[in-house]
């Protein structure tokens, strides 16, 4: 109640840019807020077992689920950020789109039926499903903690940001406020209050993204040629935004971001959290088809979008400031937009998209991060064998809180600072750590323990560390003049160290525990097929 | 009998499903690996306009690898649906 009197005397103050209140942004956000809260109530009353805090009772169906990913993958870094770097210079946010949505088709042929098959609420169940509890779970969280505490940061600041400029808004209240709504929704509605926001979501956006798809195109007469006809006579770049430009410069870098973006995804925890909320495989094949199918349809959005913000915005004074430069920056291309194409009300309706988009991506990345320390940490790592169910629960909530107000904290913290790299550094982490051990658990029979843990943690620590010692960093923000390592991306490298410690040191594993791991795998491996064995979903 | 019934409808699954997998995984990994290639050592030719217009064959081919990726998914939930999923069937029945 605190919360909610703070967030409308707020809003109450709330304004755009220029000091006059955007009444369609309000009353569009305070409904959404209002409709997810009750949605939260709801869930709240079906929320009482560790089951169903966590996979929502394994209920949802493939077209749920599908919308769900599909909310919690197009986050505002990626419809903000990635329209923002086609209206900056055009072909390479494509780059970027394809490198996201790549990984849809290997988490499906690869990963999503085993996953449904031999887990419960977390990928740490398949990765521990043979091999030793605690070392295994611990490595697993740490691995799922570091990418989600990572992307949290990034979505705070960009949330900050946007939420000061779009809503005038001081930037820690704004922070506040988005911290406060993901705890609520996520402690009392758990997974099925966060399935249902993402849901919501997910729809608000990509209608909102056709909407103004539609408009720009409008205006050209949907005559493709000509857009690009005009955005490549207005650009200052010209005719060089129909090539890639200089986010990829040489080979190495080319294919170590091809590799972070390609299997970071299939590490992602709160990506692969949503295969337990479906009844069985079957459905779990479905989801990721409709999530493919929206994400790529999204992206073609904000290709169009980015492009009619070059013609529509960039030559518009109204949208520019002194130097000529976007107000706000370069990421307001598409709020911008929608004000040239729509006036108040279209900016006010995806100024309240773009911040519910934040608040559904941060309740999923919180709810995978407190399911890393409750269920893999407190429950099964320290507490092996006197598993409490009640307990876990209880655990569970205040690890939401926890990462609620360290998100909060770290959004205060690094306001101002160049946080970019750090979405990339959780896809790296993901891609080095979460995916080798998940898919070696799968369908490497060798795979031992100790492998697995020596391979993962090598490959986490050089992930890190490389990233700090290259450009980004070491340069850029502790203001070095040369980078020790050369390379922006560090996922090549770090691969190859997991892949090659995991191959070693399980090779040379001779224990007994890891003759019977090995004994282990037939068995796993035709539940893993077949989906013999698991657990049917609550009620109907 | 059952047993041995299982056991050979679980060697048809996975004969079935590698068919399956192994084009999918290599056109997926060769179509995206071979657009990030082109853009590391020959982004010029991605500029180059194509039919007159002024849409750049870089632009054209990341619009169809979207579309790719998206149909590989689908060519998958078929398949599956139609080839694998039968026989996961029976072996689910069989316990």
């Amino acid at each position: 109640m605190l919360l909610l009197g703070l967030l409308f005397s707020n809003l109450l103050f709330a304004s755009t840019a220029d000091g006059k209140p955007n009444y369609t942004a309000i009353i569009m956000f305070v409904l959404f807020v209002g409709v997810t809260l009750f949605i939260t109530y709801w869930a709240s009353k079906k929320t009482h077992t560790a089951k169903s805090f966590y996979t929502a009772g394994g209920n949802i169906t493939g077209l749920q689920n599908g919308l769900a990913i599909s909310g919690d993958f197009m986050s505002a870094a990626s419809f903000l950020g990635i329209s923002g770097l086609v209206y900056l210079s055009g072909f390479d946010g494509l780059i970027y789109s394809i490198g996201f949505l790549i990984g849809w088709p290997i988490i499906l042929l690869l990963i999503a039926e085993p996953l449904r098959n031999l887990g419960k609420y977390s990928f740490s169940d398949v990765v521990s499903f043979r091999l030793k509890q605690k070392p295994i779970r611990i490595l697993a969280a740490c691995g799922s903690l570091s990418t989600v505490i990572l992307y949290l940061i990034a979505q705070m600041v960009g949330a900050g940001k946007l939420i000061e400029i779009l809503f005038g808004l001081p930037y820690y209240s704004a922070v506040m406020i988005v911290g406060g709504l993901m705890i609520s929704y996520v402690t009392f509605g758990g997974m099925l209050a966060t399935t249902w926001v993402q849901i919501i979501k997910a729809i608000l956006l990509l209608s909102g993204a056709t909407l103004m798809a539609f408009l720009v195109l409008y205006q050209f007469e949907f005559n493709f040629n000509q857009l690009f006809s005009e955005a490549v006579n207005i650009h200052s770049k010209g005719k060089n935004i129909m090539s890639p430009g200089g986010l990829i410069s040489d080979p190495v870098s080319a294919i170590s971001l091809g590799l972070a973006l390609m299997f970071g995804t299939a590490g992602l925890p709160h990506i692969l959290m949503r295969f337990f909320t479906v009844s069985d495989a079957v459905e779990a094949r479905k989801s990721v088809v409709y999530a493919t199918g929206f994400i790529g349809y999204f992206y073609i959005l904000t290709f169009i979008i980015g492009f009619g913000a070059i013609v529509l915005v960039s030559n518009n004074p109204e949208y520019l400031n002194d130097s000529g430069a976007l107000i706000g920056n370069n990421n307001m291309a598409a709020i911008h937009l929608s004000h040239a194409v729509g006036g108040d009300i279209l900016l006010g309706f995806i100024s309240a998209v773009a911040f519910a988009t934040i608040l559904a991506v941060v309740s999923g990345l919180t709810l995978a991060g407190a399911s890393a320390i409750s269920h893999d940490l407190y429950a099964n790592a320290f507490l092996t064998g006197k598993n409490n169910e009640k307990m876990e629960m209880k655990v569970s909530k205040l690890a939401t809180i926890f990462l609620g107000v360290l998100a909060v904290f770290l959004g205060i913290l690094f306001e101002g600072q160049n946080v970019a790299f750090m979405v990339g550094l959780a896809f790296a982490i993901a891609a080095t750590t979460n995916f080798p051990i998940l898919i070696l658990s799968i369908y490497w029979k060798n795979l031992t323990t100790r492998g697995a843990v020596i391979g993962g943690s090598a490959g986490l620590f050089i992930a890190i560390l490389l990233v700090i010692l290259g450009p980004v960093v070491w340069v850029d923000i502790f203001g070095n003049n040369e980078a020790i390592f050369p390379y922006k991306y560090p996922a090549l490298f770090s691969m190859i160290v997991t892949f090659i410690g995991i191959w070693f040191f399980s090779k040379t594993d001779k224990t007994k525990t890891s003759i019977a791991e090995k004994k282990l795998f037939e068995a796993q491996y035709f539940r893993s097929q077949t989906g013999v064995g698991i657990d049917k979903p609550n009620g109907h | 009998m059952q047993i041995r019934d299982t056991e050979e409808i679980y060697q048809q699954l996975k004969k079935a499903r590698i068919k399956i997998l192994v084009p999918l995984i290599f056109l997926t990994i060769t179509s995206y690996f071979c657009f990030i290639w082109v853009i590391a050592f020959n982004s010029k030719f991605f500029g180059t306009l194509i039919f007159d217009t002024n849409i750049s064959i870089g632009i054209f081919l990341g619009f169809l690898l979207i579309l790719l990726i998206f149909l590989i998914t689908l060519i998958y939930v078929y398949l599956a649906n139609k080839i694998l999923e039968p026989l996961i069937n029976k072996i689910q029945k069989n316990g």
